[in-house]
């Protein structure tokens, strides 16, 4: 479509198309300036690191998009509505320069066939989408989808430029004498209720239509980043430099901070860029506070929302300082909801534009945490950690007693050469509901014929859930300290029961390149079972369940291990809904564990857990492999009255079971 | 004001107390100290009152083991200055850190400012008689009120909430310069992020004082320290529930008790 001898309000064509686009493009250019401009008053990160990583996780997590398929409902619509966003702005792109400089001597997009028959298979397959979308919103919406006028408003811009596409076809098919058409094969079809269209009117609806999609881009381009339709801006750049990319999720390590982060943030600018980059990239679509164990038991958390509104109050007041600025902590975000969340991992799992929720949390409960701000029980926790070194209040001479009570020699790593140097934790060490397991599963691991010594009371608290809390200064120290006896100490591999700790000593500790493994007891048993070297006598049998601990699996995707060590043990393993990626916390990460329920509890996510066990059909064994899981779950049996039809067992049991014969 | 608060670390009881060989002392081999918890309301109290009303609080201890950690510790609270009493203060006794404290606070022919404020422990777990505080206030001269709940200025006096037993309480106007003896502050101690513990220890200075310890540090000699003995008078009540409580009642009604 020629746009110069079109006369707009008695302007030349050309002359609009050039006006509107310069107001368009410049509206634009200066907001997404004034939003980079706040990204680069938050602190500095290095995600610049191994490109060719990023690049393979952006091409697999923007063209592919994997986690949007987790929905089953939006999955496609919405990977057809962004590939057709992806063709549509390209030929936009290629029309709107024909259309600024006619004496190109190129075709517009829609006049080269093939690209003509794209754009309509295209419009078609959005405008379902779009319907799909539209109908999931109005009539299925789930819960912490965010139902704004602005999203419809999206979805109805979106349908004008496909409507006007298929219409510029159909009337350009009348045009050349109403003859189907293979390539405008929906213009065809529609062209045959404009049969009766003078050739005149047919070019003025060409032009209407041509006219109405240019501007209707061309307002969305204002639009967009005013939005949550920024997220199509913002979030390939969220993928490309997630932390996930290139480094492990279990660790909150931040590269190439400039400055001390150990306060965290009180204001917006004390966030780093990548933080905020969170907030523009959101796409509002609650597939994280419906992941959100907090959420789920009626806390007043939604991980969406901290990102939503750390956006909203950095774009406001970053843009525009108010009098009285609101305090980003208090005013914004109170600080009991920061305090309810497990750090389970469960929103990042989902998230499909890979925004980091739980170290924004950290980062916020860091600045209550330097304020003092803490929860009573919290506070003597960490008095103990800082006195003792570990959460009970205990001496650290007695963190090895459980030796002695049940009477076994064990080897000491800073006396003598191990091979697995077995980090026991604070629960399996002091908790009386735990020691006999841990007792147990040292006979497991002499039998398994590891050769395995402790720290003995050099050990302490590995700092896991210390730093989650927010506590960093302690988090160091205690690392410090452990570092020093690991010095003393000659061994080659790390062994522990308590996914907390695994996480934290393997991603999160420095080995300096010393090669030492870091493994989670089932990792070795599996290992030790795989090679013949675990001597079972009998086989189990009955059905058990398997609950995937937060720290093992979504942390650090240790999901087949326990479940081939059950399997070799002869258990069946029947899996609850809500399993591997999916499974259910506890409730007792990130600090929880020291914290009081809030009064307001729908229901507390280990008693969720255990009715989703009890659910299942004649499974009366629920296996877990995390000593804080014994703890929370033999208390959520009792609180849910379910004694007598389920009881919690320590995989170590299980195997300990089957050596006896 | 001008706040001066006490510090006195005690043995650990997380750790297994031991006696030592003489009989009359605890094991020093296996003995941790840690800072008593009244003496950490009586620095929260102190903390409280400067952020009411602009006050310097000074935090004073006599020489021990581990007790720069709790110095350290009260500065980073807020506290503005830490002072350490040295000399040869090994075993001395409440009068005699009675007299030491005495000395430094008003050294001879001096006086107090007459907005100085002196907070110290109402008790603790190896001075239950919370002898200390009326030594002090009587060597100093000054007025003495214990188990102090709050404390509140009101121009050159303080009002203060003393608890008695039986949940009664009193309310005293108390002129200053005064000691006082707390039992807890008007808030829980607060949290002090490790951090910030560490980043006072590389920049504050804890001053340190020479003090010329009195004629006598001990004003009496332990005979024999032991360890509770058991003397076999508890009785156990076993069966179910039912006869438990039974058997209970019918020894309650035997002491007449019931």
């Amino acid at each position: 479509m020629d746009t110069n001898p079109v006369s707009l309000l008695g302007s030349a064509g050309l002359w609009v198309l050039w006006i509107l686009t310069l107001i368009a493009f410049g509206v634009f250019a200066w907001r997404i300036y004034q939003l980079v401009g706040l990204l680069r008053k938050g602190r500095y990160e290095d995600r610049f690191d191994n490109l060719p990583q990023r690049a393979v996780h952006f091409l697999k997590h923007v063209l592919i998009q994997p986690r949007i398929f987790n929905e089953r409902s939006i999955g496609l619509p919405h990977f057809l509505i962004f590939w057709g966003f992806v063709i549509y702005a390209t030929c936009f792109n290629w029309a709107l320069v024909r259309g600024l400089f006619p004496l190109l001597p190129v075709p517009y997009p829609d006049e080269v066939p093939i690209v003509g028959l794209f754009l309509e298979l295209f419009s078609v397959l959005v405008l379902v989408s779009l319907a799909v979308a539209l109908v999931r919103r109005l009539f299925f919406a789930p819960p912490h989808l965010h139902l704004s006028v602005d999203a419809n408003l999206i979805l109805a811009l979106i349908g004008i430029l496909m409507l006007s596409t298929v219409y510029g076809s159909a009337f350009r098919v009348v045009t050349e004498g109403g003859e189907f058409n293979a390539w405008a094969p929906f213009g065809s079809l529609l062209a045959k209720a404009f049969s009766e269209a003078t050739p005149q009117t047919a070019h003025t609806m060409i032009a209407a239509a041509w006219w109405v999609h240019i501007i209707t881009v061309l307002f969305f381009l204002v639009y967009l980043p005013y939005s949550k339709h920024l997220h199509l801006l913002a979030s390939p750049f969220n993928v490309f430099f997630s932390n996930a990319a290139t480094r492990p999720v279990g660790s909150l390590n931040i590269v190439g901070a400039k400055e001390d982060m150990t306060a965290g943030a009180s204001k917006w600018e004390e966030l780093t860029w990548k933080q905020m980059l969170a907030g523009f990239s959101c796409a509002e679509c609650g597939r994280c506070d419906r992941s959100c164990p907090a959420a789920t038991s009626g806390s007043a958390l939604e991980p969406q929302q901290i990102v939503q509104k750390i956006k909203q109050h950095f774009v406001s007041v970053g843009l525009k300082p108010p009098n009285g600025t609101p305090k980003l902590i208090g005013d914004v975000i109170p600080a009991a909801d920061l305090w309810t969340c497990t750090t389970c991992m469960a929103c990042m799992n989902c998230c499909a534009v890979w925004n980091e929720q739980v170290p924004i949390i950290v980062t916020l409960r860091r600045h209550l945490v330097s304020q003092g701000e803490v929860d009573r029980t919290v506070q003597d926790m960490l008095g103990s950690l800082q006195r003792y070194g570990n959460s009970f209040a205990k001496s650290d001479r007695m963190r090895a007693k459980w030796v002695q009570t049940a009477g076994l020699k064990i080897k000491d790593a800073r006396k003598e050469p191990v091979e697995y140097l077995w980090f026991v934790g604070d629960y399996a060490s002091y908790d009386p509901r735990c020691v006999d397991i841990t007792a147990k599963t040292a006979k497991v691991f002499a039998q398994a014929g590891l050769d395995f010594g402790l720290l003995y009371e050099a050990e302490r608290n590995a700092g896991n859930d210390v730093r989650r809390i927010g506590e960093e200064g302690l988090f160091e120290m205690l690392k410090e300290k452990n570092q020093q006896a690991f010095a003393k100490a000659q061994f080659k591999q790390i062994v522990t029961t308590d996914p907390h700790t695994y996480n934290t000593l393997k991603n999160e500790y420095s080995w300096n390149g010393n090669g030492v493994a870091v493994k989670h007891y089932t990792e070795v048993l599996d290992e030790q079972i795989q090679a013949g070297k675990l001597p079972l006598k009998k086989k189990l049998t009955g059905r058990v369940t398997y609950h995937d601990p937060c720290y093992l699996g979504r942390y650090n995707g240790v999901y087949d291990a326990p479940r081939r060590i059950l399997q070799a043990l002869g258990a069946e393993v029947v899996e609850m809904p809500r399993h591997r990626d999916k499974s259910y916390c506890c409730g007792a990460g990130g600090g929880r564990i020291w914290m009081e329920d809030a009064e307001k509890v729908k229901e507390r996510p280990s008693e969720s857990r255990i009715r989703e066990a009890v659910a299942l059909e004649n499974v009366p064994t629920f296996v877990v492999a995390c000593p804080k899981d014994i703890a929370m779950f033999r208390d959520a049996i009792k609180t849910t009255g379910n004694e007598g039809k389920i009881v919690v067992k320590d995989i170590a049991e299980l195997i300990a079971e089957a050596m006896e014969g | 004001m001008n706040i001066f608060v006490l510090l006195k670390l005690v043995p650990d009881t997380v750790e297994e107390l031991e006696i030592a060989g003489d009989g009359k002392s605890l094991e020093a081999e296996v003995l941790r100290f840690k800072q008593s918890d009244p003496d950490e309301h009586a620095v929260e109290q102190a903390i409280l009152l400067k952020e009411k009303c602009s006050s310097k609080v000074t935090v004073v201890a006599l020489e021990s083991p581990e007790v720069d950690d709790a110095l350290f510790t009260a500065l980073a609270k807020g506290a503005d200055r830490a002072v350490k009493l040295t000399g040869n203060l090994i075993n001395a006794q409440s009068f005699a850190a009675a007299q030491m404290l005495a000395n430094f606070l008003k050294p001879e022919g001096a006086s107090l400012p007459a907005d100085t404020l002196i907070l110290l422990r109402g008790q603790s777990i190896d001075d239950l008689e919370g002898e200390i505080g009326p030594f002090l206030a009587e060597l100093l001269g000054l007025p003495y009120v214990c188990v102090v709940t709050s404390v509140v200025p009101e121009g050159g006096s303080v009002t203060v909430m003393k608890e008695f037993a039986g949940g009664l309480r009193g309310e005293f106007a108390v002129p200053m310069p005064a000691v006082i003896g707390i039992q807890s502050a008007e808030k829980p101690p607060r949290y002090v992020p490790f951090a910030k513990i560490k980043a006072i220890q590389k920049t504050a200075k804890i001053e340190t004082v020479d003090v010329t310890p009195p004629d006598s540090l001990t004003r009496f000699g332990v005979e024999r320290m032991y360890k509770p003995e058991a003397v076999g008078r508890a009785q156990m009540l076993e069966g179910a529930s039912e006869e438990v409580a039974d058997k209970l009642v019918e020894v309650l009604a035997k002491n007449s008790l019931i």
